[in-house]
């Protein structure tokens, strides 16, 4: 095992470094890039193949259970799809004119991406509470290089904001962080210092007024990188602003990262802080979040806002989801950040797709997409049924168990208001993807730009989603690890 | 302790004062300056061997030494140096500190009673509420690199008196981040001089809805 996270941790940085320095042609970078991916992707299944869900993996930095597993899946899923579309994309932007001086944006861009892939993996493998924050800081600032990528205007306002809102958010995430040490040296003494098998073993010793104070801290902090309102103004900027690709992977990889520490952090501190407080806290942000994002999404005019507003819904519901905190709704949350991770990422490349077909972003100017470009057009129709949880997609069970669990725990209140801004959700996203797929189109497209590769990525991934969505009770192996999963966050 | 712990309250507050870069800057090393002097002292009476002063070697490099030097050298490249803002707006920052100040105290009376540095827990406090001012209510992009320090040595004082430092991996990570942040705002900051002629964030209002 450990050998296969040395692996890991290796391969993308000396790719980047590779990338940046050795100064290949653009084909060998390519081919660079995408080898290390398979690499790190053949690790991870091999990984998986040999990881029992029951016997966690510890050593003294790295710690490997069931749900880390889940979500290194969920990355390295992304990871490979965004590396093996990387070249259509880029010759693409290259073609439009916005990546100019070739050889050396694509090695930068490539060198970030690796790394940005390489912190999340860091994010996911260590133990320690105090280090995994240490790298969600690094995956902000990372992915600020990346949003910022081409520098222009729009993108350098979208990097400030992010920059400032999610380190300060961040920040009180490390003064949560601080105050749980402070619970631990108070109850437990100095050693092995905020490592989450030792305080998980210890948690009900911490003091429970101190853990209270954590939690707040905390749910702000990390919801803050997941993209929670009130603290959620950088998303759509920072999603529509980033270069396609890049907005996939902080939508669904980045954002579940962030939810993944949460967690993480949540299992600490509940016994002590009561389910209660939390339990309230995450659902009144989780209608928030949702009901900020409706109106936004009904008046959206960029194609790439509707998603990052959608991303937000979709956080919401995770967040919902987390908040009534039982076995059936932890489940679900596991199979929403997967579904949401990957039709997300899906539907932000179509997004930068068509925004190179038609040479704009705004959704009122284009129609007629089904008979234009029929493939874009495609993917687009299955990318939208799926994000609004539509049934054969995945997302349409992981919503319905969320939904479900939430009045089945007697959040009635609660769980009517998202239905209802659920629906107000459908009602625009459906509205602005059927305007644009049908009618008669005023503004000739360049063609059809999707290429061979980007159709058998993007078709694996939504497959996956319906696969996963609907049958994860009848692959033996999967249920094992989503009911293990659900077992360590304690619903 | 008590000289410490005063010093930095007054440069503190003198940091809500400056609407010239270059001042806010010197001011920042010296409140970092402080910061460092801190955790010596504390590393020392606590700790022995690397932890009791390679934190506090390290607050020197990069928080007294490199982050000031970084942010001089695009303070540099501005011609219009001064922060254009009425002094109306630095008086709340002041205002805003102040009552900060006063809530400090009242958040640790009531959280941790009979605490061992009622003084500088309520500081730290102070400080990070002061970043968070800064950030908010000034406009120029390097002010709120300057409130992002602030409010980042609020949370180190704190994690240093409530624990005696975090164990040393985590504070290296910590340093380590906040050196990259330094960097990447750097640059971003001189970026925007490229692109707007300006380093004013008020300008970065194209992005709505």
């Amino acid at each position: 095992m450990l050998t296969y996270i040395l692996i890991l941790l290796c391969l993308p940085p000396l790719c980047a470094v590779l990338a940046l320095a050795a100064g290949f042609g653009n084909n060998i970078l390519h081919w660079l890039h995408r080898l290390t991916a398979t690499a790190v992707g053949v690790c991870v299944a091999l990984m998986a193949k040999s990881f029992n869900p029951a016997v966690p993996y510890v050593d003294d930095y790295f710690y490997i259970d069931a749900l880390n597993m889940w979500v290194i899946i969920i990355i390295t899923t992304l990871y490979l799809a965004a590396t093996w579309t990387a070249r259509n994309y880029l010759t693409r932007e290259e073609r439009c004119g916005v990546l100019k001086g070739e050889q050396l944006q694509t090695g930068r861009y490539f060198a970030l991406m690796q790394l940005f892939c390489w912190t999340m993996f860091i994010v996911l493998l260590v133990k320690n509470l105090g280090l995994m924050w240490v790298a969600i800081e690094a995956t902000t600032l990372i992915s600020a290089l990346l949003i910022s990528f081409k520098f222009t205007r729009a993108a350098l306002e979208a990097t400030w904001k992010y920059i400032m809102v999610c380190t300060v958010g961040i920040c009180l995430a490390l003064l949560g962080t601080l105050v749980l040490y402070y619970a631990q040296l108070d109850a437990l003494g100095g050693e092995k210092a905020l490592s989450w098998l030792y305080l998980h073993e210890h948690a009900n010793s911490l003091n429970p007024a101190m853990t209270k104070l954590a939690l707040l801290f905390i749910v702000i902090g990390y919801g803050t990188k997941a993209g929670m309102a009130p603290m959620h103004t950088w998303l759509p900027d920072a999603y529509a602003e980033a270069p396609s690709l890049t907005s996939g992977m902080l939508s669904g990889a980045l954002c579940s990262c962030a939810i993944y520490v949460l967690l993480r952090n949540l299992v600490i501190l509940l016994p002590t802080a009561g389910a209660a407080m939390m339990s309230s806290m995450l659902l009144f942000f989780a209608v928030l979040t949702v009901a900020i994002a409706v109106p936004f999404v009904v008046v959206q005019r960029d194609v790439k806002r509707i998603l990052a507003y959608s991303s937000m819904e979709n956080i919401g519901i995770m967040v919902a989801g987390i908040g009534v905190f039982s076995a059936f709704s932890l489940k679900a949350v596991m199979l929403h950040m997967y579904s949401h991770a990957m039709i997300k990422f899906v539907l932000f490349y179509i997004a930068g797709t068509i925004i190179q077909e038609y040479q704009t972003r705004n959704m009122m100017r284009i129609h007629g997409m089904i008979k234009d470009v029929p493939h874009t057009a495609t993917f687009w129709l299955l990318g939208m049924l799926g994000i609004l949880g539509l049934p054969p997609m995945g997302l349409f069970f992981s919503k319905f168990y969320i939904m479900a669990s939430m009045f089945r725990e007697g959040h009635w209140v609660a769980g009517s208001l998202l239905i209802i801004l659920l629906a107000g959700v459908l009602i625009g996203i459906l509205y602005h993807g059927m305007r644009m797929l049908c009618d008669k189109s005023k503004r000739q497209p360049l063609g059809d730009l999707l290429g061979a590769t980007d159709v058998a990525v993007l078709a694996v991934l939504l497959l996956l989603t319906c696969v996963v969505g609907a049958g994860f009770e009848n692959i033996p192996w999967l249920n094992n690890l989503l009911n293990q999963a659900v077992r360590i966050i304690g619903g | 302790m008590e000289y410490l712990v005063v010093s930095l309250m007054f440069i503190v507050f003198l940091q809500t004062r400056f609407v010239e870069l270059r001042r806010a800057t010197l001011c920042l090393a010296l409140q970092s300056a402080l910061i460092a002097a801190a955790c010596l002292v504390v590393g020392m009476s606590h700790g022995s061997g690397l932890h009791a002063w390679l934190p506090g070697v390290l607050t020197i490099a990069v928080k007294v030494l490199f982050i000031p030097y970084a942010i001089l050298r695009v303070v540099n490249q501005l011609r219009d140096e001064r922060e254009i803002v009425s002094d109306i707006n630095v008086n709340y920052s002041t205002a805003f500190a102040a009552c900060s100040l006063a809530l400090g105290y009242m958040v640790i009376d009531g959280l941790l009673p009979q605490a061992e540095g009622r003084d500088i827990l309520a500081t730290s406090m102070f400080m990070i509420m002061t970043g968070l001012a800064l950030i908010v209510m000034r406009s120029r992009a390097i002010m709120q690199m300057i409130g992002l320090i602030t409010l980042e040595n609020g949370i180190y004082l704190l994690g240093l008196i409530m624990t005696e430092g975090l164990p040393l991996i985590i504070e290296l990570g910590i340093f380590l981040d906040v050196l990259i942040a330094v960097v990447i705002l750097v640059i971003l900051t001189s970026r925007l001089r490229l692109s707007f002629k300006t380093t004013d964030t008020n300008v970065l209002d194209k992005l709505k809805g």
